[in-house]
This record gives C-alpha cells, sequence and structure tokens, in this order.
C-alpha cells in the first residue's frame, strides 16, 4: 500500500489534489481511499487529506500516521506546530514542498533527512492561471507522479474532479496543460509503501477528576488568540511605501483581523505575525501606499505558541 | 414538623422553594404544568425571592437555565416528555458547561401515539446526558430529593445538573402527606449557592462551552464528567447522612424492601415501586420469599449497591416502564451488565415490560411476574422480555380497533 | 429629514483599541469579523457574548479565546434564551448584593443567518417580546456558511448555493426572495433595530453607540460580505459590500421604536454592478446573459426604495 498525506491551507485544494491521487489510482486498477481531515478548517487554516492505495484490501481508515509521501502545498506549513507536517515521517519518506526555493535549500531547512523535492508550484500557477490559490491539479499531478501512476489516468481523474466541483470546462483545460507541466517537473520516487512500522503497546494514563474550573472546557485566559500566529496564511503581504500614505486610517478601518495599528503619524504598522493576507488593505489604499509582496519562505516568523 | 396533604407536583416546587433558588425559566407542560404555577405564584406574592420567566419553548428554557447557572444563580425548572426531549441537546450543552442546576422532570410516556400518561422513556432517554438522575417514589421524597440534589449537584467534586424524576398523575397528580423542613434547617443543610469558579463579571472574563477541535480535548473534558459523576455515589452517601441527622429520613442511592431473605427479588423504580411492595407483602403472606429493590439513583449507576443487593438471589426479575424498540427494557440491560462480574450472580434474571402510558399494574400481574421469575429461577435461565399485557386489556384493544375500523366485526 | 452621526463624525474617531484579538480561524477576508470588530469598538470588554453555532463558533476554540470579554457557546437555535439566562442571573445577583453592580457586563448574541433566520427566530422572537435588555449582531452571509455555504431564508433570489445549483430546473439559481427578517423583527417594536455594512464604519459606530441609550433588545443585521462562499477574492470585500449597499440591495437603516429611518440613501447603481463582482452569481452573465433574472432584481429594488422614500417622505 502506497499512503500519501497531503497538507495545505484552507482554499489551496489539498482536498481536491487527495481526491484527485484517489481517482487516478482507482482508474489505474488499485484499491484506493481518500479522506479529509474535516473540522473547523477556514480558508488559510492548515488543513490535511489523505489517499491510500495498493493491491489489496485496505485495512486503515482516517489519518495517515506514517506517510509514503508528503505533499506540502505551502512552505509556511514546515513551521507551523499545528500542521504536524512532518509527524510521523524517516529517512524513508519522500516530502514534496511547494516552495520558490531550491531543493538545497529546502533540505537545510527540513530537521529530519527525508528524501526532499522542491518545486514552485504557486509560481507557475500564478504564471499560467493568474489565481493565488487553488493548485489541487497540480498538487494531484505532482503527487501521481511520485507515486509512479501515469499521466492518462490522472489526466482523467482531474477532469473528473474539477467537473465534480462545477468548474466550466475551459478553466479544466487550462488547468490539465498546468497539471502536465507540474506531472513533467518531478520523477517517480523509491517509495518504502507502509513496510516496516511497528508499533509498540500504548500507555494508558486515564486522567484523574480535576476541578470544573480545569475540567472543563474554559478558557480563563482573556484575548490569548493572538499566541496563535496567522501570517503563515499570506500568499503576499502587504507593504507600505510610506511617502505615498496619506495617513486616512482607511486600512485600519477596514482590516477584518485587527492588525493594521495607526502611529503617531498616522501610519500603518502592520503585525505580520498576523496579518492573514487578504489585501483589503491594499485595495482600499486610496493613494496606493499598500502594495502587495509575494511572500518568501523563511522571511516570516512562524511559531504557533 | 409541618405535615401537609400536597400532591407531588407541589411537592417539587416547595423543594424549588425551600432550596431558596434564584431563578426560574418555565415553560408549561402536562403533567408537570402545575409546578411552575406555584412558583409563579409565591414569586409574584414575593413568597419565594427568585426571577420567574416564561420562555418560548422547553429548548430556550433550558438554555436560559444553563446560562442563568453558569452566571452563578441558583437555577431550578421542571419539564416532562416531549418538552424534555425539545431540550436535547442542551441537556448536554448544559451538563458540560457543568451548570449544577436542578430539573424535575414529570416522566410521562412520548408520542407517537400522543399520551399524557406516565412512562419512563422520557426520562430514561437522557440517562447519557451528564445529567444526574434521582428517581422519587413518594411525594415526600420529591421534595426531600430536590433539596439532597442541589447540594450534590453544587459540590465541588460533582458539579454537574441532577433531573428528580416523578410519575406524571400516579404522583404529580396524587396528593399524600408531605412533611415541610423547616427552612432554617434547610439553610444548614443546603450552604447558599457561592460558586468561586462560575460567573461572568467584568474583572474576570473566561470563554464557557468553547469548541474544541480533535478528540484529545473531547475525550479529556468528556471523561472529566464521567468521573464527577461517578464521585456523585459518595457525595450523595455524605449528603444522606447529613439530611438524616437534620431531617431523620434517609434515603440511599437503592432502597431494599424485605430482602431478608428473599428468593428471588424484583426491581423496579419511581412510584410504581409502592405497588410492588404490595406485591411483595400479599406474596410475602402466601409464605413466598421475595423482596423489592428500587433504584433511586440511575445516574451515576450504583453498581456496587445493585451487586451487593441482588448477589445469592435464586432469580432476579427487572420491571422496566419503558420500551427500547427492538432491545426491550433500559434498566435490564443496564442491571444485567452490572450482575456481570459478580460470582454469586443471580441463576436467572427476567426482563418484564410494563406500565407503558400509564398502563395499569394490576395485583394480578405482580402474582405473574414472581411466578414467572420462581419458575424461572428453578430453571436457571431468566425470560422476556415478557410485555405485562392481560387478556382482558387484549378484549378492550380488540374493541377500540374495532371502532377504529382497523379491525372488522368478527375480530380480524 | 436627513440622518446625522452625532457621535462618529470622522474616520479618526474609531476606537483604535482592539476587542476582538487577531489570531482567529475565520477565513481572511471576512466581512462578518470586520462588522464584529468594529462593534466591538463601541461594545468595549465588559462584554459576554452568547454564540450560536456558525463560523463565529471558532472564535473561541480551546486553548484560544479572540475576546478579552466573556463568552458562552450555546446552541444553534437558543442564543437568545442564553442572553436571557445571562442577563436575568446578573440582574438577580445585583439585586440580591452577591455581584457589584460594577461587574456588570452587557449580553451580546452572535449568531450568523443561518441561526437567526430560521431555527433561533423563535428564540429571539421571545426574548424580544420579554423586552430582554441585550444586543443581538447577525452576520449574515445570506447562506449556511460554517457548513460550506448551503441555501438559508437570507439567501437572495439567484445565488447560487451548494443546496440551491443552477441547473435546467433553475437556471438563475434560487428562486427564494430573501426572508424580511428587519420587518419581521420591526413587528416586535424593539426600541432599536439598525442594518450594517462595515464597508461604511462610521454608519456602523454611530448606530451601535445610539443603540446604547435604549433598555432593551438592540437589533443588528450585518451585511457580512463572504470571499469564500460568495466565490470573489478576499481583498475585495470592502467593494462587494460598498456594492450591496450602492446597488440599494443592502439598504442602511435603523428603526426606533419601530420608527425607520434610511441613513444612506445611495444614487442606486444598476444591480449588475453588484452582481458581477461575485461566483455565485456568474451564471446570470455567463454562458448567456440572463436578463429576466436580472430585472427582477432590479424591480424588487426598485419598488423597495419608492415605498421606502415615499414612507420617509
Amino acid at each position: 500500500m502506497v499512503a500519501v498525506r497531503f497538507h495545505g491551507r484552507g482554499g489551496q485544494g489539498a482536498k481536491t489534489a487527495s481526491r484527485i491521487l484517489g481517482t487516478a489510482a482507482f482508474m489505474s486498477g488499485y484499491v484506493a481511499q481518500d479522506c479529509p481531515i474535516y473540522g473547523a478548517e477556514r480558508r488559510g487554516a492548515p488543513v490535511a487529506a489523505f489517499t491510500r492505495f495498493g493491491r489489496e484490501p485496505i485495512r486503515e481508515r482516517g489519518a495517515i500516521a506514517h506517510p509514503d509521501v508528503i505533499v506540502v502545498a505551502d512552505a509556511t506549513l514546515l513551521d507551523d506546530v499545528a500542521a504536524r507536517v512532518l509527524e510521523g515521517a524517516d529517512d524513508r519518506t519522500v516530502l514534496f514542498v511547494n516552495t520558490s526555493l531550491s531543493t538545497e535549500a529546502l533540505r537545510a531547512h527540513v530537521p529530519i533527512p527525508l528524501q526532499v523535492t522542491a518545486r514552485d508550484v504557486t509560481g507557475i500557477a500564478l504564471q499560467q492561471l493568474g489565481q493565488r490559490e487553488a493548485i489541487s491539479a497540480l498538487l494531484g499531478a505532482v503527487a501521481a507522479r511520485l507515486v509512479g501512476l501515469d499521466w492518462e489516468s490522472l489526466r482523467s481523474a482531474i477532469g473528473r474532479e474539477l467537473e465534480d466541483l462545477g468548474l466550466p470546462e475551459p478553466v479544466i483545460q487550462r488547468n490539465l496543460t498546468v497539471a502536465k507541466q507540474c506531472y513533467e517537473t518531478v520523477e517517480p520516487a523509491p517509495l518504502h509503501k507502509g513496510q516496516g512500522w511497528t508499533a509498540g503497546t500504548t500507555s494508558i494514563h486515564s486522567p484523574a477528576y480535576e476541578p470544573p474550573t480545569k475540567g472543563t472546557a474554559r478558557i480563563s485566559a482573556a484575548g490569548n488568540s493572538v499566541l496563535r500566529e496567522t501570517g503563515g496564511w499570506r500568499t503576499f503581504r502587504p507593504v507600505l511605501i510610506a511617502d505615498k500614505c496619506n495617513g486616512c486610517w482607511l486600512c485600519f478601518a477596514y482590516c477584518p483581523d485587527g492588525v493594521i495599528a495607526m502611529n503617531r503619524d498616522d501610519r500603518p504598522v502592520v503585525d505580520y505575525a498576523h496579518c492573514k493576507g487578504c489585501q483589503i488593505c491594499i485595495h482600499e489604499c486610496p493613494t496606493h501606499a499598500l502594495v502587495a509582496e509575494r511572500e518568501q519562505e523563511g522571511g516570516v516568523a512562524w511559531t504557533a505558541k | 414538623m409541618d405535615s401537609q396533604m400536597m400532591t407531588g407536583n407541589l411537592a417539587a416546587a416547595w423543594g424549588a422553594r425551600l432550596a431558596d433558588v434564584d431563578y426560574i425559566p418555565a415553560f408549561p407542560i402536562t403533567p408537570q404544568t402545575e409546578i411552575v404555577e406555584a412558583l409563579a405564584k409565591w414569586c409574584e406574592r414575593g413568597e419565594l425571592a427568585a426571577r420567574f420567566v416564561s420562555m418560548d419553548s422547553e429548548h430556550s428554557m433550558m438554555t436560559a437555565a444553563g446560562a442563568a447557572e453558569v452566571t452563578g444563580a441558583r437555577v431550578f425548572t421542571a419539564t416532562s416528555s416531549q418538552g424534555l426531549l425539545h431540550a436535547f441537546e442542551v441537556l448536554y450543552a448544559i451538563s458540560g458547561w457543568r451548570a449544577p442546576l436542578v430539573l424535575v422532570n414529570v416522566s410521562r410516556a412520548l408520542a407517537a401515539p400522543i399520551t399524557l400518561e406516565a412512562d419512563h422513556n422520557d426520562v430514561l432517554a437522557a440517562r447519557d446526558a451528564g445529567f444526574l438522575q434521582i428517581h422519587a417514589e413518594t411525594c415526600q421524597e420529591v421534595l426531600d430529593s430536590i433539596l439532597m440534589a442541589y447540594r450534590i449537584a453544587e459540590d465541588e467534586r460533582v458539579m454537574l445538573p441532577v433531573i428528580v424524576n416523578l410519575d406524571g398523575f400516579t404522583l404529580s397528580f396524587t396528593r399524600e402527606p408531605v412533611s415541610l423542613p423547616d427552612p432554617d434547617t434547610v439553610r444548614r443543610f443546603l450552604p447558599p449557592f457561592r460558586p468561586s469558579h462560575l460567573g461572568f463579571t467584568a474583572s474576570s472574563p473566561h470563554a464557557l462551552g468553547v469548541a474544541v477541535i480533535g478528540g484529545t480535548p473531547y475525550a479529556y473534558f468528556k471523561h472529566q464528567m464521567h468521573l464527577a459523576a461517578r464521585n456523585a455515589l459518595e457525595v450523595h452517601r455524605e449528603t444522606a447522612d447529613s439530611f438524616q441527622a437534620l431531617f431523620g429520613r434517609r434515603y440511599d442511592v437503592v432502597e431494599g424492601y424485605r430482602l431478608e431473605e428473599a428468593e428471588d427479588v424484583l426491581v423496579m423504580t419511581n412510584a410504581g415501586a409502592s405497588q410492588g411492595k404490595a406485591a411483595v407483602d400479599a406474596a410475602r403472606a402466601q409464605g413466598k420469599r421475595v423482596g423489592l429493590l428500587r433504584l433511586r439513583m440511575i445516574r451515576p449507576w450504583p453498581a456496587d449497591a445493585i451487586r451487593q443487593a441482588l448477589r445469592g438471589r435464586r432469580a432476579v426479575a427487572v420491571m422496566d416502564q419503558n420500551v427500547a424498540p427492538g432491545q426491550g427494557g433500559i434498566l435490564y440491560r443496564e442491571v444485567a451488565a452490572c450482575l456481570y462480574h459478580e460470582a454469586a450472580r443471580p441463576g436467572a434474571l427476567c426482563s418484564f415490560i410494563g406500565g407503558l402510558g400509564g398502563q395499569h399494574l394490576s395485583e394480578g400481574m405482580f402474582h405473574a411476574i414472581f411466578e414467572q421469575t420462581a419458575e424461572a429461577g428453578v430453571a436457571g435461565r431468566g425470560c422476556g422480555p415478557v410485555l405485562l399485557y392481560s387478556a382482558e386489556e387484549h378484549r378492550e384493544m380488540t374493541q377500540l380497533q374495532m371502532v377504529a375500523g382497523t379491525v372488522g366485526r368478527d375480530g380480524r | 429629514m436627513t440622518w446625522q452621526r452625532e457621535t462618529f463624525k470622522k474616520i479618526k474617531q474609531i476606537p483604535r483599541e482592539e476587542h476582538v484579538l487577531p489570531g482567529t480561524a475565520l477565513c481572511a477576508g471576512c466581512g462578518g469579523l470586520e462588522a464584529l470588530r468594529l462593534a466591538a469598538k463601541v461594545l468595549g470588554d465588559h462584554v459576554v457574548y452568547v454564540n450560536a453555532a456558525g463560523c463565529f463558533t471558532m472564535l473561541a476554540a480551546y486553548p484560544y479565546t479572540s475576546f478579552k470579554g466573556s463568552w458562552l457557546y450555546t446552541t444553534m437555535g437558543s442564543a437568545p434564551a442564553g442572553a436571557q439566562g445571562i442577563r436575568d442571573a446578573l440582574d438577580i445577583l445585583i439585586a440580591k448584593g452577591r455581584l457589584p453592580q460594577g461587574e456588570d457586563v452587557k449580553v451580546v448574541v452572535l449568531g450568523g443567518d443561518g441561526s437567526t433566520y430560521d431555527m433561533a427566530l423563535s428564540a429571539t422572537s421571545g426574548a424580544m417580546n420579554r423586552r430582554l435588555d441585550f444586543y443581538y449582531i447577525c452576520y449574515d452571509n445570506e447562506a449556511y456558511g460554517n457548513t460550506g455555504m448551503q441555501l438559508s431564508p437570507a439567501t437572495p433570489y439567484a445565488a447560487r448555493t451548494a443546496t440551491s445549483p443552477c441547473g435546467l430546473q433553475h437556471p438563475a439559481g434560487t428562486a427564494q426572495e430573501k426572508k424580511d427578517l428587519f420587518e419581521i423583527w420591526r413587528a416586535h417594536r424593539p426600541p432599536y433595530i439598525a442594518t450594517v455594512a462595515p464597508r461604511y464604519p462610521l454608519d456602523l459606530e454611530e448606530k451601535f453607540a445610539r443603540a446604547a441609550a435604549f433598555t432593551g433588545p438592540k437589533m443588528f443585521l450585518a451585511l457580512a460580505a463572504c470571499p469564500t462562499g460568495w466565490l470573489y477574492d478576499p481583498g475585495t470585500t470592502p467593494e462587494v459590500a460598498r456594492m450591496a449597499v450602492e446597488t440599494g440591495l443592502w439598504p442602511l437603516k435603523e428603526a426606533i421604536n419601530g420608527v425607520v429611518t434610511h441613513t444612506y440613501i445611495p444614487k442606486r447603481k444598476p444591480v449588475e454592478a453588484y452582481l458581477r463582482l461575485q461566483g455565485r452569481f456568474q451564471h446570470l452573465f455567463e454562458p448567456t446573459v440572463q436578463t429576466d433574472a436580472i430585472r427582477h432584481i432590479q424591480e424588487r429594488v426598485d419598488a423597495y426604495w419608492e415605498q421606502a422614500m415615499q414612507e420617509q417622505a
């Protein structure tokens, strides 16, 4: 059995990518299974999806604990503790990351000696599709190539899954063209195929009774959401061209997340640890003093505390 | 002590009054309505320093009750049957908030077909909602149980809401003498509600009932509720000791009736247990060695007390005034489960279902129960579920079907 | 009569302090969060938010809360009843001397349109009828958003949702008209009702400031432009909201003790200017333009404003 785990941010298409891979494997004659982790994920929040396929009936369910391949839609997830991208990985795991960094630069960034591949899928998408999200077909294509599925099955799978999402034919065709390009940019990887994992016996620790303050779903630390940084959601960051700013406060007024503060000179100060990159401030700035700059990985602090 | 004739419903209202509750969100439903009518009257006259609010549904009523409780008020409310089920999701919500309020449920069978009289499918549907459950046999016990319920609920080791159950009609509308505890003594028994950890105030904000993501926190918090409910067994014992010392009446989690040297034991709950006790007396008079075990606390499940009462018996019959379609009696299953690991477990365990929708339990039915149970004990093999339904009832039913036009004059 | 703002005359009067802190799990560009953030600047921190199931549930997800004030998650259908319990308990505790007056908090219900227009309508009606002293903020993104954009009674005519797809039977999306919640609320005669759109922050702030003078239900219907569900780029949330107002589709108004005043009279751009911005209306323009459906929407807006202007005159 081959187990592929996709990590993305809500809206990037990790779930659809896992379905494309599942359908492609199914159409290639394998037994296949795919599922997302559903929950409270919003556009931008870390999400995961899973595809398994093989020749034998699949007896596993749910999250993949020991993936053969990890496909990461957004390099910022690597440093996001909540995303748990590298969980269960070891030196036999194949890691693919969508990043503008080179494979060598990425390898230096990854703590475990995985088999690392880096490609700038977002760059390809921005260039070819002109959209800043929804790279599901491209991620699915990369994953299918890494696990050695053929292009014809993949092509049908992309067509089916995107059609299922209600995308118009011309959009599907554009996605197919770019997906082919992504498919050809990587090589099939040597896979360990889920062998060799042995589980020890879990040591059971049943919790003891705690007073209701502690033992109830209750938060006493008011306003502690700031401990959770959402800057990693951005594809683009707002950057101020100070001499163009007329100090009008509109960016401050319209920011949904309240991450723009006005300083004493009436200039906006962006809290990049939390700015989600919605670009409202950029759109609404009457003097175009705020501009969008593509995020470069490594430039932002990412710790979810 | 002052004793007077009152219905189970009025006794319930007195329980709330003596507990000096702060807040009563209410919604009418037969056969509970008398309780909130009495409370509304007392609040209006200033005899009870509580705010009474007529809500728009039981769903809203339970939400308001739980929300007021976690704001720091002592809350009482009451419902029945359809109302309990209409509030069902809220029961889980407020037990999850650990809101230690008291809810009286006046048992009434569930629609469809809609009816007004009692059985226990309503209250037992809520058995896993995180509420503790105390089921009362007499009007006096209704009142006393409400006082005990507040003390147990508000204990730091528990901090869970409690349902006190009484049967519709046979208790709710039935008058019998009830001794009213002295209010000053009640205040000694039940200290004022001053929870340190509850309340939404300007200076100590907190978020309650928040979402959790993933099973790790969920399992933890849910398991805490389980531990809290288990703690209630010990807290109930302490509360019963204290209650007995102050008021002279004793309530344990189960009540044994003529269990000494009983070969066969009938297990019952609620008001019907009075009839069961009479049947035991009648059978004993005929030389049959039978007894009765009344389950008073249903949540937490008093497994040890049940095991202790039933070990070594020849046969045990569980009388369920409820039916789980496709399974049988709800309590039978729970009694069976807690006897499994008992080395001296009864030789036979029998399941009887009767009293559905207020169906009359006749003396003859109890005779039938004791006979079948004795036979099962001799044979060493349990029986049931047996629906207690007489040939007479069967004839009556056929008559009704003829009138309804669903059975021909020839009875077919 | 022109409506005059008294407290919030210029943008720099918007309080600098934030009361809904970042780090939330809500979508980038959430119009509902924009509205809540601005509202909270007037409401302050001495607040308990009573939440109904919806997108805002994620604002307090263990172990994080975005609020400096308090929060209680209730159910989808009973947040106003939760507000009732809290308000009553606070009043009781203050009256009995168990809580100092200075510890009192405002009670604010948060509900999406799914909860507000559907399941919680009875509980809201009850709370209004009991003259409960509370705020209600409905963040209206015109669909069940937290479950992935299904039809709600707030969904406007011709919008495509996951459960009102476009097909041969319904080429123009849903045939239902948006439920007129403002008028349903108004029939209860609460002291204050307002519609707001966060693209008009001074209008919004002013209305929350005005509402504070009233005891009883203070009801707010906030336009929550939704990039995820309405299918537009998150950066254009304010522009979408602006077009909703400028086309007249989202009237900015208030009702004080039932008397309605429109707080902003738009010049009324053609509705296409709003519809074209959003993927949920794309089928009205591609592959062919559905002129009948668009005309229908235009006629409804025209009729609304004709009547509104007559009444106001």
